[in-house]
């Protein structure tokens, strides 16, 4: 016994050391080359620099189209740029010089105009190009103009509203009105179908329903597999509601489930309105 | 305590500090990522870009290419997933709308056909 305490003081802690040093090298091991940490859940910040290239030309591009600067500047954020408007104008200079073969460096250029940052663009085979009194290379520039308020440079025409209904027209009428005893749906079922002039459903179109004092928007299309212009609401059978169109029509007031009798089985049925563009 | 029994709990503590440092002091930093990684709310606001141009251009096939950025869902199964997350999420009408025009028009979308379309 003593011999071997003697032993152990003698080899001291060392193999504790020793063995502390294993555990932790196997333990990086496994965390770094077995199973490291996974990352599903990214930002586009951690976006490689070709990914954050096309994220900026849709960032431009959806600017182009919606006109909304604010939403395109907390896009920018995102990407973690530390000048943004720096960055697309580098972008439009560089698709520039390259010919623009996607045709995004006006859109890059116009989101870095309403930045800040005003870009020359003149791409290969624009006549100012070849401009004999057009001084310097010929290549295209970027210059931050020293105004603080940002005006775009190529304006997008912003849409003052957008609306939800893909076809534009007149106001959706209802065309026809049914009670559906069918023990196969729900009670209360309301089954709204929504058709343009031309009797073709419409998906997207927004409709306010309400009742004592609430409100529920629903759009049509969202079961493509019932059709692309079907929604459907549940109603409380013991309540009344009205539906009215979001971008405006007369209201359909006075709609509750009916009861319904089958075989001598009474439930609550449910309602199918057809409108349509006249 | 036998010195095994001390050497094997030794590599076991060292065991725990390797994992943690590895996990969570100092993981594996991934910086050059690709979209398909993009958590689902980025995602969804990455499809609703898409949906805003192709509510301007209507170019259906440019919009299917931008969502293949995604990963190899089909395009029409990327939108539905974020107009789905923008319907939990809260998302303004407009842009429900607009990610359910872009959904819808991907359905009937024809990748063989000229333009796209069906």
């Amino acid at each position: 016994m003593s011999s071997e305490n003697g032993t152990s003081d003698k080899r001291g802690p060392w193999y504790l050391i020793f063995g502390l040093a294993i555990g932790i090298g196997l333990g990086l091991l496994i965390a770094w080359a077995f199973i490291p940490v996974t990352y599903v859940n990214t930002s586009p910040r951690s976006l490689r620099a070709d990914f954050k290239d096309s994220y900026r030309v849709l960032i431009a591009s959806a600017y182009t189209a919606n006109g909304d600067l604010g939403r395109a500047q907390a896009r920018l954020d995102l990407l973690g740029d530390e000048d943004p408007a720096a960055a697309l104008a580098d972008q439009a200079l560089l698709l520039a010089d390259v010919g623009d073969p996607e045709g995004a460096a006006f859109s890059l250029a116009a989101l870095a105009g309403a930045l800040g940052v005003t870009v020359d663009l003149q791409l290969p085979g624009d006549d100012a190009a070849g401009d004999p009194d057009s001084t310097g290379s010929g290549r295209p520039t970027a210059t931050r103009r020293p105004t603080v308020t940002p005006t775009p440079l190529f304006t997008s025409t912003p849409r003052p509203t957008r609306t939800s209904t893909p076809t534009p027209g007149a106001a959706f009428a209802l065309v026809f009105q049914e009670e559906i005893c069918n023990l196969d749906l729900a009670p209360g079922l309301l089954q709204i179908e929504v058709r343009d002039a031309a009797s073709q459903p419409v998906a997207g179109v927004e409709i306010l329903i309400t009742w004592e004092g609430h409100e529920e928007r629903i759009f049509t299309g969202l079961k493509p597999e019932l059709g692309n212009g079907y929604a459907d609401f549940d109603m409380d059978p013991e309540l009344v509601y009205s539906l009215q169109f979001a971008d405006g029509g007369p209201p359909t007031a006075n709609l509750s489930a009916s009861l319904c009798t089958v075989d001598g089985e009474s439930f609550w049925g449910g309602l199918r309105l057809v409108f349509s563009q006249p | 305590m036998n010195r095994w029994i001390k050497f094997l709990l030794a590599i076991l503590v060292g065991l725990t500090l390797g994992l943690v440092y590895g996990w969570a002091v100092s993981p594996v930093e991934y910086v050059d990522t690709s979209p398909d990684t993009l958590r689902e709310d980025y995602r969804a606001d990455y499809v609703l870009m898409v949906a805003e141009i192709h509510h301007h251009d209507h170019d259906l096939d440019q919009a299917a290419r931008r969502l293949a950025m995604l990963g190899s869902q089909p395009p029409v199964q990327v939108a539905a997933a974020a107009l789905d997350y923008g319907l939990s999420a809260g998302y303004p009408p407009l842009d429900i709308a607009l990610l359910q025009e872009l959904a819808t028009d991907l359905q009937a979308w024809d990748p063989s056909a000229p333009g796209g379309q069906p």
